[in-house]
């Protein structure tokens, strides 16, 4: 080769050379663009157009709640909403296990829809015809809701590419009707809409967490290292004071005894007398939260906190407690009475039967709950001095425990009592109260005259264990003890020998009650005839108090009196007594107080 | 005079040692009389440079392959786990309920058992009997079992069927007839039942005896 061909192709190879080297430049240039400068524009947007993340919703379990023994009274599962594609609806080729190919129809696969999600074929079809109908490019119509698990696996194995599933927390009480209508419920969207569930929601709410994950494109396997997880937060537990298994007893109890008595409604509340704690808070009818909608609306709240009444003859004792307190009275002072009198301002008062006039002596006037010795009685002190000592056991005081729509019954002040109320005032008409408040009453008496605040919730249990104990309020002395004793004293012998003493009787025991009953309202400004709200309130053992039972029926018509009410107690007495183990003692009182002089 | 000065003065009295006299013999640059060897480079080195890098490659390569095979294994026990959290939740949600009392009350109402009255205590400490000291009734205090009062919605869920299917329109049919398979199948186990009942407990451990505390 001669040397200018040979300096030719030298230059030749330089420039192919450089512009190998230029290309080269070139991509490296565009690779820094792309791997570094752009890097994270390309990710976002890889993540946003390429199926190359995923993330799934971490559930957070909302908190139980449990009965002083941590028997659970609600808990959460997961329920589903069945929804259908209705573009993808249609034959589907299928093979069998030998192999076989055949077709399934959609009408058969309507058939197996029905079979699990309880919607009938023809509904199925209906609803996805319609959809179609109304928009050709539907992609979604909704075909059942709250499925079980058990549902939803067997919806899966039908492996119907057009359904989808939406899970969701959802709640759930074991229990059933057990303190129902004391713990509420949800709404389908899972806002608690009554009771504890509502009260105590700050408590019981989870917060859904998230995890985030690269993945594989081709087979959707999350890429090791990618998760970026925001943890769910549980809620917490709230523990209540009751028992559930005496819940039950008083549930069913009540509800015979309802039914018995032929009575509209019906509650049983027991409560403990040193702590103040509700252990039992029954009615009938009640509430199965799990299926709420089959209860009467009516009986979906608690007509133990929501019932306001008069509390008629339960009251006595609180006005015998005023007198004592006063030193205006002894449970020996005596007055006279007739069976009816017109008392000089122009108000009359009678009592429930007829009886020639009578010297009674205090106790004598509880026992046969006359009301015009009370009346008598009660005008030893004036309006101002009662009105005082009603508030102070509770009287339109407002609500006792703080449960959702808690009533707080209501009372006039005394520069307003008219002729009649002046009297009325003193056996317990006249002004209306709850039954948490009576039951309240009853508690400061058998514990020697100091008010514990009633509670229902015990505490609340936060996830990582930290118990937050609820405080119901500090204890109150309301009446010396001496007082308190001695009208102890006088309502073990209401029960010992009032009209109702061989009803209620327990074998064992000596039983402290009063029976009560209200007239009711008729709406149109009068009461109405021969029915009655009536109730009994007492506490057992007598001489040493340990549990107060409430029990009222409303509207009894078997025996309309409030004497109704005294199977109920007797058998509720008998069966905390059982249930909490109070050992057996005397059977009645060590002093017996005479009716009469 | 200070210590200090005497010192110095001593200091400067000693002899000083001196270098010895350098001595230049002849010429002081001369040729290296043969070039050093130049050594081989040992094949030990290449060979542990190149089968390290060999090794480190291989070695990601197999690290690779690994986590993308636990990635794999990942992914399935995470499948299983969520079955078996389905799994769980539907056998909770299957005995949901069993343990509610009035569940418990009308069984036991159904196997004759009843609430009595008043118990009668033995108190230890003298052995003497507390309260009514009457043999227990056959009345109930209330009827769990006829009169049950306490709803439980959870006690009332049917098992979910399973849908069974079919090539044709027998679908149905069989659907049904898989019902009555089932309630066969739970009439005979309620007959087991039954047999098993009235057979008196095995004793394979001893009798049953209370345990005191």
């Amino acid at each position: 080769m001669n040397p200018i061909a040979k300096r030719s192709a030298r230059r030749r190879t330089m420039v192919a050379a450089a512009l190998v080297l230029i290309v080269l430049a070139g991509f490296v240039v565009r690779l820094i663009d792309i791997q570094v400068v752009h890097a994270d524009d390309h990710i976002a947007d890889s993540q946003r157009t390429g199926n190359m993340t995923g993330s799934e919703k971490l559930w957070g379990t909302r908190g139980t709640i449990v009965d002083a023994d941590g028997v659970v009274l609600a808990s959460s599962t997961m329920r589903y909403d069945l929804a259908i594609d209705p573009a993808l609806v249609g034959d589907i080729e299928r093979t069998r296990e030998d192999g076989t190919e055949y077709t399934q129809t959609w009408d058969e696969q309507a058939d197996l829809i029905a079979q699990v999600s309880g919607t009938s074929a023809d509904e199925i079809k209906r609803i996805v015809a319609d959809t179609l109908e109304a928009d050709p490019d539907a992609r979604w119509a909704q075909l059942a809701k709250n499925l079980s698990t058990a549902q939803y696996q067997a919806l899966r194995e039908l492996e119907l590419p057009y359904l989808v599933y939406d899970p969701k927390p959802s709640r759930t009480y074991p229990n059933g009707a057990v303190a129902g209508n004391l713990i509420g419920f949800e709404s389908n969207d899972g806002d608690p809409l009554a009771g504890i569930e509502l009260a105590q929601d700050s408590c019981l709410e989870a917060k859904d967490g998230e995890v985030t994950f690269a993945k594989g494109g081709a087979d959707g396997i999350r890429i090791p290292g990618s998760e970026q997880v925001t943890p769910a937060v549980d809620g917490g537990q709230v523990q209540l004071t009751l028992d559930s298994d005496l819940q039950w007893y008083m549930e069913q109890m009540i509800a015979e005894e309802t039914q018995n008595q032929r009575a509209v409604a019906g509650t049983v509340t027991v409560v403990d007398v040193q702590t103040g704690q509700i252990r039992a808070a029954a009615q009938y009818p009640s509430m199965d939260p799990n299926d709420v909608l089959a209860s009467d609306p009516t009986y979906r709240g608690s007509l133990i906190f929501g019932t306001v009444f008069e509390p008629g003859s339960t009251f006595k004792p609180i006005t015998a407690a005023m007198l004592l307190e006063e030193g205006v009275a002894t449970p020996l002072s005596t007055t006279t009475a007739a069976g009816w009198e017109q008392f000089p301002n122009g108000a009359r008062v009678g009592d429930s039967f007829q009886h020639p006039t009578y010297t009674y002596t205090l106790a004598g006037a509880l026992i046969d709950s006359s009301n015009v010795a009370l009346s008598k009685f009660g005008e030893l002190l004036p309006d101002e001095k009662r009105y005082e000592w009603l508030k102070r056991f509770g009287i339109g005081g407002g609500a006792v425990v703080g449960f959702p729509g808690e009533e707080n019954g209501w009372i006039r002040p005394a520069s307003e009592w008219d002729n009649q109320t002046h009297y009325a005032t003193t056996f317990g008409q006249a002004f209306t109260a709850t039954i948490p408040q009576v039951v309240s009453a009853y508690q400061t008496i058998a514990n020697g005259g100091v008010r514990v605040p009633l509670s229902l919730i015990e505490s609340c249990t936060s996830p990582d264990g930290e118990v937050t104990t609820m405080d119901p309020g500090e204890p109150e002395r309301i009446l010396s003890e001496d007082t308190a004793e001695d009208v102890r004293l006088m309502l073990e012998n209401v029960g010992f020998q009032g009209p109702v003493a061989e009803q209620i009787k327990v074998p064992g025991y000596s039983i402290a009650a009063k029976t009560g009953t209200a007239q009711k309202t008729d709406g149109n400004g009068r009461y109405k005839s021969g029915i009655y709200f009536t109730s009994i309130v007492g506490f057992a053992p007598a001489e040493d108090p340990q549990y107060v039972v409430m029990i009222t029926l409303d509207e009894p018509k078997r025996v309309t009196s409030s004497a109704a009410t005294a199977p109920a107690l007797q058998k509720a007495m008998e069966y905390v007594l059982k249930d909490q183990r109070v050992l057996p003692g005397a059977s009645e009182p060590e002093t017996k107080l005479p009716k009469f002089k | 005079m200070s210590a200090a000065n005497t010192a110095a003065v001593l200091r400067a009295a000693a002899p000083q040692p001196r270098p010895a006299p350098e001595r230049t013999p002849g010429r002081r640059l001369h040729a290296v009389p043969a070039p050093a060897p130049r050594r081989r480079p040992k094949l030990g080195y290449a060979v542990v440079a190149f089968g390290g890098a060999v090794a480190i490659a291989v070695a990601q390569m197999g690290l690779s392959v690994l986590t993308t095979q636990s990635t794999y294994e990942l992914a399935a026990l995470n499948q299983e786990r969520r079955t078996a959290t389905l799994q769980a939740q539907e056998l909770r949600d299957e005995v949901a309920g069993l343990s509610s009392p009035q569940h418990l009350a009308s069984k036991a109402a159904s196997l004759g058992m009843v609430i009595d009255a008043s118990p009668s205590y033995l108190r230890l400490s003298d052995g003497a009997i507390v309260g009514e000291g009457e043999a227990a009734g056959t009345v109930s205090t209330v009827d769990a079992g006829e009169r049950a009062a306490v709803g439980n919605a959870l006690l009332e869920r049917k098992p979910v069927a399973t849908p069974v299917a079919g090539g044709s329109a027998e679908a149905g049919k069989k659907a049904a007839a898989a019902d009555q398979g089932a309630q066969k199948a739970e009439t005979e186990k309620a007959a087991a039942e039954k047999a098993a009942a009235e057979l008196p407990p095995p004793l394979t451990e001893g009798l049953p005896s209370p345990t005191t505390r």
